[in-house]
């Protein structure tokens, strides 16, 4: 599903973000990729939705090559990827329900498939009754919800959460968290970036551990090791 | 496809406006402060261009005819005169009627008025009053007019006029040259301050923009919602403006025909003869700025 093969990030004047990256996530895999502060796994995420470019090697996410991919292809992949992340990044002047449906009208889906998908997936995640609220009428574990039901509303095959339980209390967390491992379940392949060590050991999943931008390690069902 | 492209645009710009509706609402004001200081600059031009072309009415060339010319020969004259072909009028003053009007332009004074009384018989000669038709070729039609030979002309002195005329059109120049260099200046600052106004808004949209993008939407998805606050604002900016500057024009009009007694000068009308090209050409250069500015201020914040 997603193929990294011998990549390097380097940012000006010499910052080596990442290096010699090799990594093979198959469908249906939930994977967690942690390291502490700076060891690249932010940028790892910026490569795979196309927000910057590597400086060598090659990315393949769901058999298209994006290592160069050009400005106009970049909102066609990101409407394959579901991404999540830490500060939720939702549109403050939209109710939840338009958020996520936000995101499928950028695809030009019709508004009838919108009325009825969007409602459906907020009940998935828990907030049928909460829809039409701003977000910031509602806590942060709901505004995390609302942003993976946007990131699950077209159905993508992978699912990209950047420390999507950073800004949430412990029993939020393991919602979340819980929501993944259910979408996961459906088929969808999830990379989950975070330094949250009792998450990733509860998960008993593939863990990939970065540091100082390198693979450290890659165990099939691992622990955080650092 | 684009119909609901295009409908979704609408939706969204008209979303925007309403949901920041004191950002929309400063915006527009800025853009009625801007317009309605460009019509006053026009309304100050077109008034000061009135009252030179009034001055420049004024300017009329007399020829003193003799006091005992015959009517027919003055009148024929006078024909001869009107035929030329930079004459726009000419106005035959008989010897009675130029006494009439001296009679009552200085019957206040007790001692013109006695004199006139103990002289006994009329004083003055009967006149032609020539006037232009451009004021520009003054110096040609007294050339003209110092080759017309009749003997009832009396004196035909037009040296006063051409110094007053070169002092006319250095002033008039001045005034030009200096009122087009002080609109040039306040347009110019009229054209940053609404791109300001349009970048602020933008800038205080850049999160939004960079989430849109991080969800796949394309750039004239993001771009088009802008593009059209920025024209409504322009269409709702002009019509404000519109509204408010006619009654405004109103209230000035009697104070110019106050100014320009004996001219038929109309602010009002003026305006409503160039009415198309006044807010329609500032329609478009409002919305053209508007338009660009808010690409390159959505470009910026886009790349993500």
């Amino acid at each position: 599903m997603i193929k990294l093969q011998n990549i390097a990030k380097i940012y000006p004047p010499n910052v080596k973000a990442l290096q010699q990256i090799n990594l093979h996530i198959k469908p249906g895999e939930f994977v967690s990729i942690v390291g502490q502060s700076g060891t690249g796994k932010t940028t790892l995420v910026k490569l795979l939705i196309g927000e910057e470019q590597p400086n060598l090697g090659k990315i393949i996410v769901g058999g298209w090559d994006i290592t160069n991919i050009n400005h106009a292809e970049v909102p066609c992949l990101r409407r394959q990827i579901g991404v999540i992340f830490q500060d939720f990044k939702l549109l403050y002047k939209k109710t939840l329900l338009e958020n996520v449906a936000f995101a499928l009208q950028v695809c030009g889906q019709t508004s009838k498939k919108i009325n009825s998908i969007a409602p459906q997936v907020m009940k998935i995640v828990g907030l049928e009754n909460k829809m039409h609220r701003y977000p910031k009428q509602v806590s942060g574990g709901e505004q995390q919800r609302a942003v993976i039901a946007r990131a699950l509303v077209h159905c993508p095959k992978i699912l990209l959460a950047d420390e999507p339980t950073g800004n949430l209390d412990s029993i939020n967390a393991n919602e979340i968290i819980e929501l993944l491992r259910k979408i996961n379940k459906f088929g969808t392949t999830v990379v989950l970036v975070t330094h949250n060590r009792e998450v990733v050991n509860k998960l008993r999943k593939r863990v990939i551990t970065l540091e100082n931008g390198m693979v450290a390690n890659d165990q099939a069902v691992g622990k955080y090791l650092l | 496809m684009f119909l609901i492209f295009f409908a979704r645009v609408i939706k969204f710009s008209l979303q925007d406006i309403g949901r920041n509706i004191w950002l929309s609402l400063t915006t527009i004001i800025i853009l009625i402060l801007a317009l309605v200081s460009i019509n006053l600059l026009l309304t100050v031009r077109a008034i000061s261009s009135t009252a030179i072309d009034a001055v420049k009415d004024k300017i009329d060339i007399s020829l003193y005819l003799k006091s005992d010319s015959e009517e027919n020969k003055i009148l024929a004259l006078k024909a001869e005169i009107s035929n030329m072909e930079l004459v726009k009028d000419v106005e035959y003053t008989p010897k009675q009627v130029a006494l009439e009007s001296f009679k009552q332009k200085h019957k206040n004074n007790p001692e013109i008025s006695q004199a006139l009384i103990e002289l006994g018989k009329n004083p003055l000669s009967p006149s032609l009053v020539i006037k232009p038709k451009d004021i520009n070729q003054l110096d040609e039609l007294i050339v003209n007019l110092n080759k017309v030979d009749d003997d009832i002309i009396e004196s035909r002195n037009f040296d006063d006029h051409k110094t007053m005329l070169e002092k006319i059109n250095s002033i008039t120049n001045k005034i030009s040259k200096a009122g087009m260099f002080i609109s040039a200046i306040f347009v110019f600052i009229t054209l940053l301050v609404v791109y300001n106004a349009i970048r602020v808004t933008i800038y205080t949209h850049r999160t939004e923009i960079g989430i849109m993008k991080l969800v796949g939407a394309s750039n004239w998805f993001i771009r088009a919602p802008y593009l059209i606050s920025s024209l409504i604002y322009t269409l709702i900016g002009i019509l404000i403006t519109i509204m408010f500057f006619y009654p405004f024009l109103s209230l000035l009009q009697p104070y110019l025909d106050a100014f320009f007694i004996g001219y038929n000068f109309n602010i009002i009308a003026y305006f409503n003869s160039h009415f198309l090209i006044i807010f329609g050409l500032e329609f478009l250069i409002a919305a053209l700025i508007n338009s660009l500015t808010s690409l390159i201020a959505v470009n910026k914040y886009s790349n993500v």
